[in-house]
């Protein structure tokens, strides 16, 4: 279970404080108003923010002092996901286990449409394209923990219809506890088990 | 990895360390405080500053129209190659410019008889004239970038309140060369104040000699090593103060890819064009000449019979002397900057800034400065004619360090900002880091490692105070010639050397730009 109690992180010397519990294998989505914190707390748990109070548990483990490449954490952010000078098959490479089956990038590469793109550059994809490619390498990563900040932003409806589908299988059969920053309440219906909504602070 | 990066910054700055215990008189040698109240001293210190603040500012006041013309004027005939031919004038080695210009302008110059009897090359004259020659390109190039930074909206507003050509000129135009032009003064004149080949060759007697010079004769004529001592504890205090003075001013960007992609500007009448073509042709003129002046001296030899193993040996010993420190800066920068990204990706200020200041911190002291510091602390301890070469390409890996570091910086910094965050996030190791680094930095590399070549080509003052005679430079070789009036060899040699160094432009200019266009 990722167990976050009283975590506490400083932006622009405002403390945000976050409470919660996901299982392990259970979907969460967060909601909430621009700036409320949400990314903040993706940034915390994957090693990009530093708490300056509470907890942050992993099976029991406290992540806090582990570095961003230490921490069982595969993140897919807002922007920046794709090395812009390597092609989409280098891109894809980073980061996946060696032990990864071929089969399982190939199924992922066709359901989300992707699979004619291997040689290109990101330069040459839609902000779409790039997403799809980043998506698929973030969530095939052997990392239990799964970030992912606004992943279906800037999908056409049936990208996204794929998207969705494919990110809910994926994380489900590989017992991935997933965190997804969304505005879309129809992403949360589609891959989340449940939502919060975080809060401006007080 | 940081390791490898603080241990590159530490023999850095060992080096400095030990040419300074040489400046402060290890091993019994002091300073001559009688010198300072010598004439020569005083006459030595003002030549140096009157020389070099004269050159700064005739290279900046000339090359203003210069760069008005190529600027209001985007479609002057060979304008690409006008200003590669710019690059190459400013960074190609000195010996080169001085015997075109012995050949164009002295005892026996091409255009000698219509100077009149009293012309002489010889002293402030040709000084002046090398100087600018080799300055002026580079203040064109800085003037135009930055007049190319006016945003289309301020031409478009200037048209819509009906501005004439003086109001543009007080309003637009010179407020936005005004903020870069003190700057561009301090490191011209810096540049000219430490300045040597040019004096030692058209440099006359005590009254055309600077503080570099004086050094050199000092150490290598008079072997009068207190006298070497303070004169470069002067050059250092003068150099190092506007080196750190320069600095709080910041820098002048110069090498950025000229952009034509401007929309909107005012478009100059029919006789302000006329003018900017003039201006234009003059000066590409007055940059060919000397260039050209080397052709009749190669067709006085004959080249069938000439020793071209004269020159073959210094070409290769100057080839590999600037493939290995090229090479060398390249990686120490690398490893240097190590630290610095490390301790900004951490939000750590306060050290970035540390880090940062020491690896360009070789700028502070002048090439000749650390050589004789390096030179008088070493005598007593090694065989230096037989040591001396390791020294030349040490010296001079370590002196164009922070011009690697500052080329590279940029880069490196912009990859960790865009994908500093992805790469941790990945949890790539080393091997897989470089491979993700390295085709993002290779252009980068590539166009850093044609300008270490550059530099380390030309130097002269390095290899004055530790070179031997069994492993001659080019450069030096050339000075030879020329000192001993055998312009055909002259000639020859400074066009080898000219047409490496065009090669080496070709190669930075061709990256670069591919790199711009990334």
């Amino acid at each position: 279970m990722l167990d976050i109690e009283d975590l506490q992180v400083l932006r622009d010397r405002q403390p945000l404080r976050y409470s919660l519990q996901v299982h392990r294998g259970e979907i969460l989505a967060i909601q909430g108003r621009s700036g409320v914190g949400k990314t903040t707390l993706l940034d915390c748990i994957a090693g990009f923010a530093t708490a300056t109070a509470g907890r942050l548990d992993w099976q029991g483990h406290s992540l806090l002092g582990l570095s961003a490449a230490q921490r069982p954490v595969s993140m897919l952010f807002q922007d920046h996901n794709l090395f812009e000078h390597l092609s989409v098959a280098d891109n894809l490479q980073l980061g996946l286990s060696v032990t990864l089956p071929q089969d399982r990038l190939q199924e992922a590469l066709d359901s989300l449409e992707v699979a004619g793109l291997l040689t290109r550059r990101p330069t040459e994809l839609s902000g779409g394209q790039r997403q799809r490619i980043a998506l698929i390498r973030t969530l095939l990563r052997p990392e239990p923990i799964v970030l992912l900040d606004e992943p279906f932003a800037e999908l056409d409806p049936h990208s996204r219809q794929c998207a969705t589908d494919w990110t809910r299988r994926t994380a489900k059969a590989a017992q991935k506890t997933l965190l997804m920053v969304t505005h879309q309440d129809e992403d949360v219906q589609q891959v989340a088990d449940r939502a919060i909504v975080l809060q401006r602070p007080a | 990895m940081v390791a490898a990066g603080l241990l590159a910054l530490a023999f850095s700055l060992a080096v400095t360390v030990l040419a300074f215990c040489g400046l402060i008189g290890f091993d019994n040698a002091r300073l001559d405080t009688r010198l300072l109240s010598d004439g020569y001293f005083h006459s030595v210190v003002w030549f140096s500053i009157k020389q070099a603040g004269l050159s700064a500012l005739l290279a900046l006041i000339l090359a203003w129209p210069v760069a008005r013309a190529l600027y209001y004027s985007p479609g002057l005939w060979l304008r690409q190659s006008f200003l590669s031919l710019c690059v190459l004038s400013f960074v190609m080695p000195t010996l080169i410019l001085i015997t075109g210009l012995v050949a164009l302008l002295g005892r026996q110059g091409l255009i000698s008889p219509w100077l009149g009897p009293d012309w002489n090359l010889y002293g402030l004259p040709g000084i002046l004239i090398a100087h600018v020659y080799l300055n002026l390109p580079f203040a064109v190039r800085v003037q135009l970038l930055q007049l190319q930074h006016i945003p289309d909206s301020s031409w478009k507003l200037a048209a819509q309140l009906k501005l004439g050509a003086w109001q543009r000129l007080r309003l637009i135009e010179w407020p936005a060369l005004r903020a870069g032009m003190l700057p561009l003064f301090g490191f011209v004149f810096v540049l000219c104040f430490n300045s040597f080949a040019v004096v030692l060759a058209l440099g006359g007697g005590p009254r055309a000699t600077t503080l570099e010079v004086a050094i050199y004769q000092s150490l290598k004529y008079d072997f009068n090593i207190p006298e070497a001592l303070t004169l470069a504890w002067t050059q250092l205090l003068i150099a190092g103060s506007l080196f750190l003075l320069l600095n709080r001013l910041g820098g002048s960007q110069w090498l950025g890819v000229d952009s034509t992609r401007q929309h909107w500007k005012p478009r100059p009448g029919a006789a302000m064009q006329r003018l900017h073509r003039l201006v234009y042709a003059s000066t590409a003129l007055a940059l060919l000449l000397p260039l050209l002046a080397l052709v009749p001296g190669i067709l006085q030899v004959d080249l069938a019979r000439f020793d071209w193993r004269a020159i073959a040996g210094p070409a290769l010993t100057s080839l590999l002397i600037a493939a290995i420190a090229g090479t060398g800066a390249l990686l120490l920068a690398y490893a240097m900057l190590l630290p610095l990204r490390f301790a900004r990706t951490e939000g750590r200020t306060t050290l970035a800034l540390l880090f940062d200041w020491l690896s360009t911190q070789a700028l502070v002291a002048p090439a000749m400065v650390v050589s004789v510091g390096l030179y008088i602390l070493l005598l007593p301890q090694l065989d230096l004619d037989y040591w001396g070469m390791l020294f030349v390409v040490l010296l001079n890996m370590l002196l164009i360090v922070p011009y690697a570091v500052q080329q590279l910086r940029p880069r490196l910094l912009q990859f960790d900002r865009q994908y500093e965050r992805l790469v941790r996030s990945l949890k790539l190791g080393l091997r897989a880091r470089l491979r993700v680094e390295w085709p993002y930095m290779r252009r980068a590399c590539i166009t850093s490692f044609a300008l270490m070549l550059l530099l380390a080509m030309g130097d002269v003052a390095i290899f004055s105070i530790f070179g031997t005679s069994n492993w001659t430079t080019l450069p030096w070789l050339i000075y030879g010639y020329a000192g001993t009036y055998r312009m055909g060899e002259a000639s020859v040699a400074s066009l080898l050397l000219l047409l490496i160094c065009a090669l080496m432009v070709w190669l930075f200019q061709h990256f670069e730009k591919g790199q711009q266009d990334a």
